[in-house]
């Protein structure tokens, strides 16, 4: 039942949001009803941290292990990212603009909604609709700045993820197709798991890849990524962490749910695949990396990155490394929306998103330029932090498997992006205190005429949002709860190898 | 059952006319100038997905099908041109050229070999899996308006093209998923249908913000993202 | 035996003989939808007769390929009447001098000498019309080609006669998507050889536009006659291909009796002017396109003709 109450009470709050009822109705609708999400969310968590599922509407809405984590995550960030939004939003809109707020938040929940509905779905094509609701919901969040960078930002998510979309929808249909040819098993992914060994190799091959590349595209995997750096740079702040930090991996669950259902030798050939998107992923982020202009696409960059790396992981095939690539998607959860949180306090410190614009930012505002250091090297792997402990597992599985080439070029591609974060981040935080004014870029006047830069103080609940999130990000570093841990676990052995 | 056997083989030539004429509307997106044209074709390559849906649901004695073109012709034949044209304006539909990267015998050629490359692709799954008559005009036309709809997309430069282009690409989904997928439960279909009408209300909006903003709607020319 | 060659001539007489009449209905009726009154359809024969008895005035500078063309125009024609069916379904005693491909060919030939005699004089609109129908001749040898393969593949034989038989004449085969895509494509094509609009204007007066009717410029007395009565009887065989071979092939002799060859005479000219009624609504509704347009035009017409080959081939 609780899978239903999560759905309901974010519709509830997505039509609540829209009463005119002051400047602080919709944005505490809208973090009760996130952390009642939460909550419940956690409830389904614990339920299925024995192995079990939970299932509310047989065949349609259930969760094993595997949603439950991704549902789990989805709900903390959509959370975090709603504190943040109340200072963040009521800094940035004019005072005046209350209709904004008011569409801001109801579009807000209605993403938050559809990302909810990936995870609790299981009947495959809802599952589709779902992921396509969360590309159609959040077109207008991330041009909700209305410059012409964010439209055409905007207008390049928009398209190239309903092509993607369109490609993984007969990837779908052909999966059905074999489905009804082989077994009466429902539409599900347990259905088709089950099935999987009686459908012809044909079906499922070619199923494999109009879903890899169709799904692909909505999670910035390489060649088809070029819409992530630009939406994910464009959309206010919170916006950019839920995009980033979860719906991604999102899009990437969904992937990978199809690794078990290739058994025996073809699992080798559907590994390999992942293995080889993975690796041009994580390399060409890496690379482009280094030449980032604006600290927002910087860490757009880092997750296509991060992508890269997760399906690598779950490629690389057995336990172990199964297990690094679900640790990878819970840190990189967190500390991905962690990054984009400081980001937002960064810029509204500053007035600018350009690296080179910014010098002594620790001398600006000191708290937003800790948390970019911190964020920064949270993401780019230094220990102590989640990221490190994770993508360490994933590199020792690799070792013990014996894949020696993927392991090698994965920890050069993880270096080269370490060293090209922290040399941008280093620049920006440390130094004489400056801002220096760019023309080249309009957004800066553009930002420049709401926020005063200079302006040192971050919204309470700014820095509410940055230290709930900092959390877990150091201390999934050191000691992973018992439960999380049972939660992970069940997870990778989901992913179908021992 | 007697009656059936005897419709067969008419019914059977009807779909695969219906699937050529639905190959040449996609064709036909890619090698018309006109933009107005080019929506007309949408809406006459809806109407043949309705047909083969009708021709399909008849032969399956499925309701499911019948639904599915019901709702085709409602929301593809009469709402979604009403909402174009609310949502872009007058202006973009007088256009009387589309800019393209690529000139149209050319991308006509691509079409013709993207095409040849779909039936490449789809013959190994109609013979491993036995597939009749139906499926063996459908899927393959179904996938080549696909492709032809995402390289559309990449040629084009304006805002509505581009969308048809998207369009078509969904409606070729639906011509193979009809004929390999017949039995998808109805909240899925229903659930499609809608999708595409938020889709173009979504896209469409979209663009009409592009154009107040720039005052046109040629996207291929929005280039102030790129890398260096 | 002799019924056939009887038949074969009766054939050629025909075709020679209502060429005119069709080239003057589709004059005719151009104009009337236009609300004009229209000449009368036996103009061209009065036409032809009027040109028979003037003088023929022949460039110093031309070769003898200027004075060869008239009747190479008007023989090749004839040749091609020889091979196709226009009255009988069954083949007749010349059918198996060649087959399609060959007929496609003698008609080439035809228009190669044309093309050739209009450079020959010197005139300058002569070589401009010249090169302009080499180009949309070179653009349409594609689509002939694939429509003739795909209709010679699936038929199993590239004789009309028998592709007529297998194509057609089961009559679910006409709903076949191949059928109605080379049809379309071929009408695509008839419009270009024939200059008809959308690729040239037939009835324009205006050298620096014309493709087409720039090859009989040049030419008065016996060498216009022939020219106008070769273009016409051109019309007239590539009409026939089209219906009788690929569209509507109902209405032809079956038996080899005296009495049904003639009953079909009528029948065929009934079929061509329907299709004239069709062409004529195409061209009263379309804009003549620019020259570097016909490229696309011609461009849309492969492509139908390799989705009919594609729609064939992989559905077999």
């Amino acid at each position: 039942m609780e899978l239903i109450y999560i759905l309901l009470i974010s519709i509830f709050a997505a039509a609540l949001s829209l009463l005119p009822m002051g400047r602080r109705f919709a944005p505490g609708v809208t973090i009760l009803g996130s952390l009642a999400v939460f909550l419940l969310s956690l409830r389904v968590a614990l339920a299925t941290t024995t192995g079990g599922e939970l299932t509310a509407v047989r065949d349609y809405l259930s969760c094993d292990s595997f949603s439950a984590l991704i549902l789990v995550l989805v709900a903390f960030v959509g959370l975090t990212a709603a504190i943040f939004s109340w200072g963040y939003i009521a800094t940035t809109v004019e005072a005046t603009d209350d209709r904004k707020i008011r569409r801001y938040y109801n579009r807000f929940n209605l993403f938050l909604l559809s990302m909810l509905a990936v995870p609790i779905f299981c009947q495959l094509a809802l599952v589709w609709i779902a992921v396509e609701l969360t590309t159609l919901l959040s077109v207008f969040l991330v041009s909700f700045e209305s410059t012409p960078q964010a439209l055409e930002a905007a207008w390049k998510y928009a398209v190239l993820t309903c092509m993607g979309a369109s490609l993984a929808l007969l990837g779908i249909l052909i999966l059905c197709w074999g489905l009804s040819l082989s077994s009466q098993a429902a539409f599900t992914w347990e259905g088709l798991i089950s099935a999987a060994p009686q459908m012809p190799p044909a079906l499922l091959y070619t199923a494999f890849f109009f879903i890899l590349i169709g799904f692909g595209t909505k999670a910035g995997l390489v060649p088809m990524h070029t819409w992530l750096p630009d939406a994910h740079s464009q959309a206010p702040s919170p916006i950019c962490a839920i995009l980033s930090g979860i719906e991604t991996t999102a899009v990437l669950y969904c992937i990978m749910r199809l690794l078990p259902m290739f058994q025996g030798s073809a699992a080798s050939y559907a590994r390999m695949w992942f293995v080889i998107f993975g690796l041009i992923s994580a390399g060409v982020a890496a690379f482009l990396l280094i030449q980032a202009k604006d600290y927002k696409r910087l860490f757009a960059f880092s997750t296509v990155e991060h992508m890269g790396i997760i399906l690598v992981a779950a490629g690389l095939g057995g336990y172990a490394a199964h297990f690094g690539a679900m640790l990878q998607i819970v840190s990189h959860a967190v500390t991905k929306s962690f990054c984009f949180f400081a980001a937002g306090a960064t810029l509204m410190a500053t007035g600018t998103r350009n690296i080179g614009a910014i010098r002594g930012l620790i001398r600006i505002s000191p708290l937003a330029g800790i948390f970019l250091m911190v964020g920064g090297l949270g993401i780019a792997g230094a220990p102590p932090f989640a990221v490190f402990l994770s993508e360490f597992s994933i590199l020792k599985a690799g070792i013990m498997n014996g894949q020696y080439l993927v392991i090698g070029l994965l920890a050069l591609f993880i270096v080269v992006a370490f060293f090209g974060i922290m040399h941008h981040i280093n620049r920006m935080v440390f130094g004489s205190p400056d801002i220096l004014l760019i023309d080249e870029q309009t957004e800066q006047t553009l930002f420049g005429r709401s926020i005063i830069p200079g302006r040192n103080i971050l919204p309470v609940t700014c820095i509410i949002a940055l230290i709930v999130t900092i959390i877990p990000v150091i201390l999934f570093g050191i000691y992973l709860p018992e439960q999380l841990y049972q939660l992970i676990h069940h997870a990778a052995s989901s992913l179908g190898s021992k | 059952m007697n009656g059936q056997d005897l419709l067969l083989p008419l019914l059977t030539k009807l779909n695969a006319l219906a699937g050529g004429v639905f190959l040449i509307s996609a064709f036909g997106l890619v090698g018309i100038r006109q933009m107005l044209t080019c929506l007309r074709i949408y809406v006459f390559q809806s109407l043949l997905l309705a047909i083969s849906a009708v021709i399909l649901g008849y032969y399956h004695a499925s309701i499911h099908l019948f639904v599915v073109a019901a709702l085709t012709i409602t929301t593809k034949v009469f709402i979604i041109p009403w909402v174009l044209r609310q949502a872009v304006g007058y202006e973009s539909y007088a256009k009387r050229e589309i800019s393209q990267v690529i000139n149209i015998p050319t991308s006509l050629l691509i079409a013709v070999s993207i095409a040849i490359l779909s039936y490449y692709i789809a013959s190994p799954l109609l013979t491993a899996t036995g597939a009749g008559v139906f499926e063996k005009v459908n899927l393959p036309i179904g996938m080549a308006s696909l492709l032809i709809g995402a390289y559309t997309v990449t040629v084009r430069g304006e805002a509505v093209p581009q969308l048809l282009g998207i369009l078509a690409m969904e409606n070729g989904a639906f011509f193979a998923g009809i004929s390999i997928a017949p039995n998808l439960p109805l909240i899925a279909e229903l659930a499609a249908a809608f999708y595409v009408l938020i889709t173009v209300l979504v896209i469409g909006l979209l663009a009409m913000r592009i154009h107040k903003m720039i005052a046109k709607t040629a996207v291929g020319e929005m280039m102030a993202l790129r890398e260096e | 035996m002799t019924d056939k060659i009887i038949f074969n001539v009766i054939q050629v007489i025909v075709v020679m003989a209502f060429a005119p009449l069709i080239k003057g209905i589709g004059t005719r009726l151009k104009e009337n939808v236009q609300s004009k009154r229209g000449p009368s359809i036996f103009q061209p024969y009065r036409d032809i007769w009027k040109l028979f008895h003037k003088e023929e005035i022949v460039s110093e500078h031309s070769s003898w390929i200027f004075r060869f063309t008239p009747y190479m125009v008007f023989v090749t024609p004839i040749f091609v009447a020889l091979l196709i069916p226009v009255l009988t379904g069954y083949p007749l005693f010349f059918a198996f001098m060649g087959d399609m491909l060959g007929g496609g060919f003698i008609l080439a030939l035809g228009g190669f000498f044309a093309t050739l005699a209009a450079v020959d004089t010197g005139n300058p609109y002569g070589p401009m019309g010249a090169s302009r129908t080499r180009m949309v001749g070179f653009l349409a040898e594609p689509v002939f080609m694939i429509v003739f393969f795909t209709v010679s593949f699936i038929a199993g034989s590239t004789i009309p006669y028998i592709v007529q038989k297998h194509w057609v004449t089961p009559l679910a085969n006409f709903f076949q998507p191949s059928h109605i895509l080379m049809l379309l494509a071929f009408l695509m094509l008839i419009l270009a050889e024939t200059g008809r609009i959308p690729v040239d204007s037939p009835t324009g007066h205006f050298e620096l536009a014309m493709i087409d009717e720039s090859k009989g410029l040049e030419y008065s007395g016996t060498g216009a006659a022939l020219m106008k009565w070769g273009g016409a009887m051109k019309f007239f065989v590539l009409c026939c291909i089209f219906l009788n071979v690929l569209v509507a092939p109902w209405g032809l002799a079956q038996e080899v009796q005296y009495w049904e060859v003639l009953l079909a005479v009528p029948l065929i000219l009934i079929k061509i002017i329907i299709f004239v009624f069709v062409l004529v609504a195409i061209e009263s509704s379309l804009a003549k396109l620019r020259l570097f347009r016909i490229t696309e035009f011609l461009g849309a017409a492969f492509a139908t003709s390799v989705a009919a080959m594609i729609t064939d081939l992989f559905l077999m």
